[in-house]
């Protein structure tokens, strides 16, 4: 294991590496930090750069860019008061209050310290935990597989909003649409309609771009211009330092209990970070000795959402590496990566390019640690690129949808799906249907389905084969809690998010 | 595709009947419940949209309408008149359709996108965008 972890240093720190991590941490901080552009949005627009870099590189720059788009979204929370993520709720709150009080400086280092410290802490229990889960997984045959990916599609039910009924609809659409193009068992046809076009199925980077990105502008042209001029008076970072005691006040917060809360909570399949920062925020008030001070400007509630929050993303990581489950849109966009560099992310990835997983665990580590600077050095620019037009970002953003669809293939057929796809995806906006189930269904439908009919295979057709072996039941078992829990005990914070 | 079938094998179609099965279901369910809720609601009251409303629903089409338009159009023209023009052309019509109407915005963007996206994806990620055809192949030959 050392010798990979030597390799993986040695690979990462190369010019080029370090080059990419720090773009792609840029980007991140940028996608995040302008409202309008999720960062999964960041991640899948992304894409487009790192088809012709190596593995190792394209991944050190996305998971850079994930890492940023959950840190940027921070900073227009605390300057502008708006959520760049839905995620950095909690860091409005406390955040813009500390900044309206004139403490904007003092503020934005309490979260990139909080957001930093929480990021390391989910990547060394990432290190830790994927590889044992991998190890684990490696005994999975068909009916574990099956069981695993309803475990992963049973998240509908965090990733619906408000309807269950429309989460479960467009997660069933996603699954219709992951059938598309040749059987995976028998090399039939599929609703190709005879065109060459659909026969190597729907490519769910063209589906992702279209539904998540193009719809997110065409909603976005509905709202009349919005140029954000009224953020509170900062001056730069150096004007309120926090002093040492500070961190010292809150270090079991900042440490233990909140990065605990965030990795745990991030590596529960649709859980994610928003739940993670909601959760670690309610708890730091429960503990709080001044609970009053909570809407008003608290510290401790700005460091555990901000921890949290960061620590998700080592929680969903490890998910992704060792079991290759997609726990939240942007996670599923790394599949996406991952398909596009011809790797398939699971229990079997660590054995056969245990270069590419060590590869990201160090990127990470290392993300978080460039990110300390690159956050410092670049909140200034973030407040003055907040005053440019949005129609040139829209446009901007086309166009990059354009060329993340085109150089897929290189082919014209893709830009007219991902048009299409735009549509959907706005006309479900309208629709009040969630999109992100759809992406799901689209991503682990087609492995549900071949894990599915390689059982009964197995089986000669007998289905209590998926409910025979001890782990696709505790699996199942997961997934019909996980659909029912969200059900009952959605904390009171996240309704309506 | 449900004649393809070995002994044990579900078959090509189990899957997709599946999705649409249930699809189908939680359609009529939605539908069903739709429908509840607007027999509930047709006794109260409700207040007409204004003038100044309905303007704005209008509007808001509008931008979507017209860039829905622009971006199909930006697609479709592509191949013929090749990615550099067909982009240059596309900023401002789409721009425009959002509503934006300073001119120095108008004339900037475009030929900066531009210049950017052609000098980072054709010539530095070298992703072979259309050219076009005839002349505007010319054209296109003396940028990427």
């Amino acid at each position: 294991m050392l010798e990979h972890y030597l390799n993986a240093f040695a690979t990462v720190l190369l010019p080029q590496n370090i080059l990419a991590m720090c773009l792609g941490g840029l980007w991140g901080l940028l996608a995040g930090a302008l409202p309008g552009i999720s960062t999964s949005m960041g991640v899948v627009l992304l894409l487009s750069f790192t088809y012709t870099l190596s593995p190792i590189t394209a991944f050190c720059m996305l998971v850079a860019a994930y890492c940023g788009g959950i840190t940027g979204g921070s900073i227009t929370s605390i300057l502008f008061g708006i959520p760049g993520e839905p995620s950095a709720v909690p860091t409005v709150i406390e955040g813009h209050a500390l900044a309206k009080q004139g403490h904007a400086a003092f503020a934005l280092w309490v979260f990139i310290i909080a957001s930093i410290l929480g990021g390391i802490f989910s990547v060394l229990v990432m290190m830790a935990a994927t590889p044992l889960i991998a190890n684990f997984a490696l005994k999975f045959g068909p009916p574990e597989f099956f069981a695993l990916t309803i475990l992963g599609l049973s998240v509908v039910s965090s990733l619906s909003g408000g309807s269950l009924l429309k989460g479960f609809l467009s997660c069933f659409f996603g699954i219709f649409l992951a059938t598309i193009g040749t059987d995976g068992i028998t090399g039939g046809e599929r609703f190709t309609f005879d065109t060459t076009i659909l026969l190597g199925g729907i490519n769910f980077v063209t589906a992702m771009v279209g539904m998540l990105a193009v719809s997110e502008i065409l909603i976005e042209a509905e709202e009349p211009f919005k140029e954000y001029k009224g953020h509170v008076g900062y001056r730069g970072l150096r004007a309120e330092m926090p002093t040492l005691a500070v961190y010292k006040e809150n270090w079991f917060n900042l440490l233990i209990r909140s990065p605990i809360i965030g990795t745990i909570i991030g590596a529960l399949p649709g859980a994610g970070a928003t739940i993670a920062s909601f959760l670690a925020y309610g708890e730091a008030a429960r503990v709080s000795k001044e609970p009053e001070k909570f809407g008003h400007g608290a510290v401790d509630g700005l460091i555990a959402a901000e921890c949290a929050n960061n620590a998700s993303t080592g929680g969903s990581m490890t998910i992704l590496l060792s079991l290759g489950l997609p726990g939240s849109n942007t996670t599923a966009m790394m599949i996406a990566a991952f398909m596009i560099h011809g790797m398939q992310p699971g229990p079997l990835l660590l054995s056969t390019r245990p270069e590419i997983v060590y590869g990201i665990f160090v990127a990470m580590l290392l993300s978080n640690l460039f990110l300390l600077v690159l956050t410092i050095m670049t909140i200034r620019l973030f407040v003055e690129l907040n005053r440019l037009p949005y129609s040139v970002f829209s446009a901007a953003i086309v166009i990059l949808c354009v060329i993340g669809a085109f150089g897929l293939n290189n082919s014209m057929d893709d830009l007219y799906i991902m048009f299409l796809f735009g549509i959907i995806g706005y006309v479900m906006h309208k629709f009040d249907i969630p999109v992100a189930p759809a992406i799901l269904g689209l991503v682990l439908g087609d492995m549900a389905e071949l894990a599915l009919r390689r059982s009964l295979l197995l089986s000669l057709g007998d289905p209590l084969i998926l409910v025979s072996r001890p782990i696709s039941v505790v699996l199942l078992v997961g997934a019909v809690f996980s659909i029912v829990y969200p059900l009952f005990k959605k904390p009171k914070m996240l309704q309506g998010l | 595709m449900h004649n393809v079938r070995r002994f044990g094998e579900v078959g090509s179609g189990f899957w997709p009947m599946l999705s649409l099965g249930f699809s189908l279901l939680l359609s009529l369910s939605w539908l069903v419940s739709t429908l509840a809720a607007f027999f509930a609601a047709r006794s109260k009251t409700v207040e007409a949209l204004s003038q100044e409303m309905l303007a704005e629903a209008r509007a808001r089409r509008k931008r979507v309408v017209l860039g829905s338009v622009c971006l199909i159009v930006y697609i479709a023209a592509m191949p013929r008149i090749g990615f550099l023009l067909s982009t240059l052309l596309f900023i401002p019509a789409f721009v425009l359709a959002l509503g934006e109407r300073r001119k120095w915005i108008l004339i900037i963007s475009p030929l900066l996108v531009t210049a950017l996206t052609i000098l980072i994806f054709a010539r530095f990620v070298a992703i072979p965008f259309p050219k076009g055809e005839g002349i505007f192949a010319e054209f296109s030959r003396l940028f990427y």
